[in-house]
């Protein structure tokens, strides 16, 4: 041993991991008691109790942000800080930072559970919190990063282990992703309108989505998979070469998926075949982590008999394999037409998130707190009733939302021998899910309770243990001469990726004759790179990848780059090209905007949608027609960009608990909607809709409007001053009309009641403006 | 790759945690190429070659094979007064008619047609027309204005006319209920 290389005497900050872990399991409780409680709803709509702020589409929100955010992201931060400070033989970089990070994150999450029963949101899924919070998630978010990569530059390991690569890409991604999917203008405190509208902000939103799920929910957990399976498998991990092509190949690949969520929608044809075949292409990656996890196991397998951390952790992992083929499955187009809208996408996310999330923390939990806490576990018998009362409930709520998802696929699109619908009562659907919905909750709740069970267990362990902060002597390690940075970055499997990769997207945008040079171009730097840098050797320790773990800054120089790619070729010529905006030559031949175009919303209409909105009327109703028949024949012509360039936010919805609501304007009376709202069953018996009462006491301000419309002219909305100025006569004749049409029908309403502008907005959907004076009428008394 | 061997821990480990080295398994390399040759064909018959359809094509032709089928169903039979009258005066036709209009209808008409958010049906004063053939056509068309849903896509024309049927047989039967509107018609 040199003089350079000193033995230093490291305590490790196991303090911020045991806070991070408990937090994790109290905010387990409450996510899955809001999921079990929402899940209640839907057979007993009676369950919210009449209270605006327990209902479905404000308490769904809190329910998986809970759950993604509060109880998988304090895993991972409890995690993450264990593992690193091990794998890299030092403390973390800065308490201050570690308690920042923690109290920062938790006051993030208490703001959440009080702004989103209020109806605070954005209305944007998985992105609902309110722009002060985000403000303080990217706060929190780079705190945790500085905390991070400092501990990084004061490690004493040189190389970074692969659950650092995942954490890496991980930190920057979730920063890239939340940033650009939260540009926002605010109106007000509490609310905002994001830069981006309809279709744009369609893909930005599922670009986002599908990453949350990509980068939060399954790059940290791959990470800490791959340190804590081995560590209580006690077996090496299986292939050291597989850990390095899966991983590069999933960050590359999964951020290209997003546009899988919206297949069939206005989206364009392009940018929805690259959401499907790059989520095809990740079904291998996908699967690297799932043998690297498994195949670790081999000659430990008999502990799966007496380890019940390793039972978690082998269904965790089973999961994740089902979870990441069935992904690719949905995303190809013609799946994606049965399967979207219905439950079978709820099934598929919580399989991912109860199985693969879930059950890998609960082993994670299992196995750290008693070294945490220098003690046992408080009961192996409890750790088995959790797993086998969980795993059952998983099941039960699999299988019921693939009956129910397949079956509810099944009847929307079938068409009698006369060619038309089958099934026209929307209703008589719902009501075939029922039982489905009541095995679903049964299922939650077996989830929780087995997560109930757990967290007793850990608190009765917690409190027969002392907290124990590891101490241990670790040796530093010498600086060995190898390329450095940028000749890393400039290395040969860099150059051969980056020319792969253009080539690729060259192929993407040629013509016939040029995508077959193109294509043999790629051949031959295919060939070339095989050639030039050889396959890996075994148990070499030189290969440039080698020295790339030994760089950590042009380790996430690189994935930043890799992660970067399939977002900007989606995004910018979608935002480019504006394929929504509607031309037409004029007189000279020039092409201008055609003045047969959509336009804005009246502010009575505006306002009805921002309380659409608040109240997450998406979280059931989606606003997209498909281009199927049996679609347009149910619902009306199917959705076109061009409507949507408006709507800040784009408000399409992912699932249709009650019908699409693209083309509801003029099918129904004003009345029809006022009962509707008051009590669904009246018109929709049957119907698990809650009730909307509290529209009828609230009024819409116009102040507010106009400070809202003010805000719209500059995300591109083209109202005039003048609009904004008669706003308040505006809402004022629009909504004297709807009072007084419903007035006639024996119906007294404040025509500036959020009941008449709500009514306002779903007239107004799939219809060109509304008629906003009085002189030209167009709701009358009679209805036919 | 000869002196290949499996199972070969590196010296190196990190914080107790070794690694194998160990070859890519063939069946998931397989997947892995298969994907992205079928990815790489997928986009160049699509969107390079031009060959199958784009979702807006599919759906083009999705319609012009359902237009065939209703072109033959329509040359099937007419459908006038006097048809729909008569079915009127079948009780299983009426009965047929009145199982759709408890299911569609009643919540805007209520349960005998006397008439809610929907005016009475069962009067002789009519808003938009109250010969039989006017029947059939406001449910096929709706009174957007007004609040009427079109039904003829959502419900197909043999429900259509079995609904029609239904109005026609409880027409001037006057259960009291919503007051007249519109115009008389004898």
């Amino acid at each position: 041993m040199s003089a350079s290389v000193q033995t230093k005497h490291v305590v490790y900050d196991d303090g911020i991991v045991r806070a991070f872990t408990l937090a994790s399991l109290i905010f387990g409780v409450v996510g899955m008691l809001v999921g079990v409680i929402i899940a209640a709803q839907l057979s007993f709509w009676q369950a919210n109790f009449g209270i605006s702020w327990l209902s479905f589409g404000r308490l769904r929100p809190l329910h998986t942000n809970a759950a993604i955010f509060a109880f998988v992201g304090n895993a991972i931060f409890a995690g993450v800080y264990y593992s690193t400070q091990r794998l890299l033989k030092t403390r973390l970089a800065s308490d201050f930072l570690s308690w920042l990070h923690f109290w920062g994150w938790q006051a993030i999450i208490a703001a959440a559970a009080i702004t989103y029963p209020l109806g605070l949101t954005q209305g944007k899924e998985y992105a609902e919190l309110i722009w002060p919070i985000d403000l303080a998630v990217v706060v929190v978010w780079v705190v945790f990063a500085i905390n991070f990569f400092w501990t990084l530059g004061k490690r004493n390991e040189k190389n970074l282990y692969v659950a650092i690569w995942f954490y890496i890409s991980t930190i920057v991604t979730i920063a890239v992703l939340y940033i650009v999917n939260n540009l926002q203008l605010p109106t007000s405190l509490v609310h905002s309108y994001p830069i981006f509208a309809g279709v744009q902000d369609a893909l930005v939103q599922w670009w986002y989505g599908h990453n949350a799920v990509g980068f939060f929910l399954t790059t940290p957990l791959l990470g800490l998979m791959y340190y804590f399976m081995p560590k209580a498998a006690e077996r090496p991990v299986y292939s050291y070469r597989l850990s390095i092509v899966h991983f590069w190949a999933l960050i590359f690949v999964y951020i290209w998926a997003g546009p899988h969520h919206l297949l069939y929608t206005a989206l364009p044809d392009w940018a929805q075949s690259l959401g499907m075949i790059f989520s095809v292409m990740l079904w291998a990656p996908s699967w690297g982590g799932m043998l690297n996890g498994l195949l670790t196991l081999r000659g430990a397998w008999d502990k799966l008999r007496t380890d019940p951390v390793i039972k978690f952790y082998v269904v965790a992992i089973t999961f994740y394999g089902m979870s990441t083929f069935e992904g690719p499955l949905l995303s190809v187009k013609s799946v994606s037409a049965l399967a979207h809208y219905t439950d079978w996408i709820i099934g598929h996310v919580h399989g991912g998130t109860l199985g693969w999330n879930g059950f890998l923390v609960a082993g994670i939990i299992y196995w750290m707190v008693p070294r945490l806490y220098g003690t046992k576990l408080f009961s192996k018998g409890l750790a088995e009733a959790h797993f086998w009362i969980g795993t059952l409930g998983m099941l039960l709520y699999v299988v019921s939302m693939w009956v129910g998802g397949v079956s509810n696929g099944l009847f929307w699109r079938a068409l009698g021998p006369d060619g038309f619908l089958q099934y026209p009562d929307f209703i008589e659907g719902l009501r075939a899910l029922r039982f489905l919905f009541l095995m679903r909750l049964v299922g939650g709740t077996l989830y929780l309770t087995g997560f109930l069970i757990m967290t007793v267990n850990i608190f009765m362990t917690v409190a027969r243990g002392k907290a124990v902060n590891v101490e241990t002597d670790v040796v530093g390690f010498e600086k060995t001469p190898g390329p450095n940075t940028w000749k890393l970055i400039a290395g040969a499997p860099m150059v051969y990726s980056a020319i792969v990769i253009a080539l690729s997207i060259l192929l993407g945008v040629s013509g016939v004759i040029t995508s077959a040079a193109v294509l043999a171009a790629g051949a031959v730097v295919v060939v070339a790179a095989i050639l030039g840098i050889g396959v890996t050797r075994q148990g070499q320790g030189t290969t440039w990848h080698r020295f790339l773990e030994g760089k950590p800054l042009a380790f996430t120089i690189i994935a930043l780059v890799a992660i970067l790619i399939g977002g900007l070729v989606e995004i910018v010529p979608l935002v480019m090209i504006r394929s929504e905006v509607p031309m037409m030559t004029n007189a000279e031949g020039v092409m201008v905007e055609s003045p047969f175009t959509q336009q804005p919303y009246s502010p009575l209409e505006l306002a009805g949608r921002d309380i659409y909105i608040r109240e997450g009327c998406y979280t059931c109703h989606s606003q997209q027609i498909r281009p199927f028949r049996h679609e347009t024949l149910r619902y009306g012509e199917y959705s076109r960009a061009e409507e949507f360039r408006y709507d800040h936010p784009f408000q399409w919805g992912s699932k249709r608990i009650g019908p699409d609501l693209a083309r509801v304007g003029g099918k129904y009376a004003n009345l029809w909607h006022y009962l509707h709202m008051n009590d669904p069953r009246s018109t929709s018996p049957d119907s698990n809709m809650p009730a909307y009462m509290h529209l009828m006491t609230r009024q819409v301000s116009t102040d507010m409007m106009m400070a809202r419309m003010e805000v719209q002219t500059k995300v591109g909305v083209p109202y005039t001053d003048e609009d904004i100025k008669s706003a308040g006569p505006n809402i004022l004749s629009q909504g004297t009309l709807i009072a007084d049409d419903l007035l006639t029908q024996g119906v007294p309403i404040d025509p500036q009641s959020e009941m008449v502008a709500m009514i306002a907005y779903l007239q107004r959907l799939g219809r060109g403006p509304q008629a906003i004076t009085a002189e030209e009428p167009v709701a009358t008394s009679e209805v036919n | 790759m000869s002196d290949y061997k499996h199972d070969v821990v590196f010296d190196h480990e990190y914080d107790g945690i070794q690694e194998f080295d160990n070859k890519l398994p063939n069946w998931w390399l397989f997947i892995l190429y298969a994907t992205i040759i079928f990815s790489v064909a997928y986009w160049l018959l699509l969107h390079t070659y031009g060959l199958g359809e784009l979702q807006i094509e599919k759906y083009d032709s999705e319609m012009a094979a359902a237009q065939e089928l209703m072109l033959a169903q329509a040359s099937a039979g007419g459908i006038t007064d006097e048809s729909l009258t008569l079915a009127a005066s079948l009780p299983d036709k009426v009965a047929e008619g009145q199982a759709l209009f408890n299911t569609y209808c009643v919540v805007c008409h209520s349960a005998r047609g006397e008439g809610l958010v929907g005016p009475n049906l069962t009067d002789a004063y009519w808003v938009h027309g109250g010969k039989p053939t006017d029947i059939h056509r406001i449910i096929t068309d709706g009174v957007p204005a007004k609040g009427m849903a079109a039904w003829g896509s959502q419900l197909g024309p043999t429900r259509v006319e079995k609904l029609s049927v239904y109005v026609v047989s409880i027409m001037n039967t006057n259960v009291s209920g919503k007051a007249p509107e519109g115009e008389l018609v004898e």
